[in-house]
């Protein structure tokens, strides 16, 4: 083991768990930032991703849900990770629009307390449903080759010295990750569409004054966000056991990125989600450390540093690294 | 026919009756100015007209080019080539001078059904017609728009409601918080637009101004119309001007 070999695998699940982050923010963010609109549903467009990137990737057996009483023992396309990776931001982004249109649109002049109850009502539907159909057991991903594996730190990455190795894919998920950043930050940025959806965060009864029927990029932008989610919940997918409860676990880190990148911001969702990535997995793998005399194990500690992390941001700069406007709750 | 015609409208902020009955009349080419205190219902009638809710119209009829827009919706009036600049300007500050007045061209090209047989007295101007009458405009058009003056934010209102096809300019309170030399600027802009055939309804608490450039004046007071007149009759009704405007 290298200092060196250690530091770049530290970066790597660092960058990759904060990639998970950011694509769950973006959606929360933008919405949050355009909408005013609380939702803590989104995690559940996570956690919808990736059973349906579990069932297109793989058949599963279900020993103890209701679908199995039903007669479906076994369900799932068997069409392969790469299926699932182009398929369920499509499926989830369709989910996305019906979320706006059913459960986000009554209530975007109610309250943020109606709004979280409502949502947060549906995170829990959502996740009993799959209890219910799929029962409680987790499952992984059956996982290509290609992408996946490891690799040895020595050779292609050029760190001599060292056994250590990354999951490959860990990597890709990077990459993917900042591809979609880009293709979304130049959607906002550089379109008529995005134009709209930034006029509409500051004022959206003069944009339609303007004659701008506002709710068209409203529906899309909330199925972007949605599509975001529902592939953060795909690529997470190898990564990580499958069960109905990590829609839940995922919230918080998702929302503290938010708050610390600050709301509305795509780059403050970039920067907050590497941030707490980093955070996380750096104290995991400190692991048992020496300090004066006593053993300190860091890793129970990582859940506590990012809301750390989020404490000492939200007392320096209360509307979030790159937020313009502080948060009004 | 007038351009516009509100005939015994009552408006409501909820449970609050704010438009008593109010009928008045906008006649084509005119300026026309709708003066009163601070909650009179000057801005309920305006919004009222753009559809913009609240308030809630709950009896009467307003038309436009003899059409019934009582029920429109807010997005529907600028296709209709009604352009509404609110009070406090509602700039977009978040954006640049350009990409405010290009806000106006998104909505242009909306296909609807209000606007589908009515042919337009005025185009919208163009962007150069625009950076020729406001030069300020010009110069800053790569500046976010919240870091112009006052004054130059409401040129940026106005500009941006004439890139779209006006026959009627509403016009809420554009010399607050203007310095007098600025509000002079605006006043210049004002009659410019009125030379070139769009009407102009003009909502003022700076009676004064108002009446100097307004061809009809209509006062409100308590939601209730209680003066309507040529500009000159309310210049010399000193009762009126002591009682419902204090000038």
């Amino acid at each position: 083991m290298s200092i060196l070999g250690d530091l770049v695998v530290l970066l790597v699940n660092g960058l990759q768990t904060g990639a998970i982050y950011v694509l769950l923010a973006i959606g929360l963010s933008i919405i949050l930032g355009t909408l005013k609109f609380v939702n803590f549903a989104h995690g559940a467009l996570y956690v919808i991703g990736a059973y349906l990137g579990l069932l297109i990737t793989q058949e599963i057996s279900i020993s103890n849900g209701r679908l199995a009483e039903w007669g479906f023992p076994a369900i799932g396309l068997d069409w392969g990770f790469f299926a699932a990776l182009a398929i369920v931001p499509m499926l989830v982004f369709v989910v996305g629009l019906a979320m706006e249109r059913f459960v986000a649109r009554p209530f975007y002049d109610r309250p943020d307390t109606d709004q979280i109850l409502v949502t947060f009502g549906l995170a829990i539907v959502v996740q009993e449903l799959i209890h219910a159909l799929i029962g409680p057991r987790t499952y992984s991903y059956e996982t290509p080759s290609e992408a996946f594996g490891l690799l040895p730190l020595s050779g292609p990455v050029g760190v001599p010295l060292s056994s250590v190795t990354i999951d490959v894919w860990r990597i890709w998920v990077i990459a993917i990750t900042a591809i979609l950043v880009i293709g979304v930050y130049a959607i906002v940025e550089y379109t008529d569409f995005g134009l709209v959806v930034k006029a509409g965060t500051r004022d959206p009864e003069m944009v339609r004054l303007l004659g701008i029927k506002i709710t068209r990029p409203y529906l899309v932008m909330f199925g972007i966000g949605a599509a975001l989610a529902g592939i953060a919940g795909v690529v997470g997918g190898p990564l990580q056991n499958i069960n109905p409860e990590i829609g839940m676990t995922i919230l918080v880190p998702a929302f503290l990125t938010v708050v610390i990148g600050g709301v509305g911001s795509i780059r403050g969702a970039v920067l907050g989600g590497t941030l707490i990535g980093m955070v996380q997995v750096t104290l995991i793998s400190l692991g048992s450390v020496g300090l004066g005399g006593f053993e300190v194990n860091f890793t129970p500690w990582a859940q506590v540093g990012i809301y750390v992390l989020a404490v000492i941001v939200l007392l320096t700069r209360p509307q979030g690294l790159l937020g313009s406007e502080e948060v009004s709750t | 026919m007038s351009l516009v015609e509100i005939d015994g409208v009552n408006s409501y902020y909820g449970q609050s009756h704010i438009l008593r009955d109010v009928s008045m009349r906008v006649e084509e080419g005119e300026i026309c100015a709708l003066l009163g205190r601070n909650g009179a219902g000057k801005t309920t009638t305006l919004r009222s007209i753009a559809g913009a809710r609240p308030p809630e119209v709950r009896e009467g009829r307003i038309t436009y080019k003899s059409r019934d827009i009582t029920d429109i919706e807010t997005e529907d009036i600028s296709v209709l080539g009604i352009s509404h600049v609110p009070e406090e300007r509602r700039v977009f500050g978040n954006l640049t001078v350009e990409e405010n007045l290009h806000l106006a061209d998104v909505a242009r090209n909306r296909s609807n059904t209000w606007g589908r047989d009515l042919a337009f007295e005025h185009e919208g101007l163009t962007i150069e017609q625009i950076f020729e009458d406001f030069p300020r405009l010009a110069e800053r058009q790569k500046q976010l728009a919240g870091t112009l003056s006052g004054g130059e934010q409401q040129m940026l209102a106005i500009a941006r409601a004439l890139k779209q096809s006006t026959d009627l300019l509403m016009l809420d309170e554009p010399y607050e918080g203007l310095a007098p030399q600025i509000i002079e600027t605006v006043e210049n802009a004002i009659e410019r637009i009125r030379e070139e055939g769009t009407t102009v309804l003009l909502v003022e608490q700076n009676a004064v101004a108002a009446m100097k450039i307004a061809d009809r004046c209509y006062v409100i007071d308590q939601g209730s119309v209680v003066f309507e007149g040529a500009a000159e009759e309310l210049q010399d009704d000193q009762e009126t001007r002591d009682r419902y405007l204090g000038v």
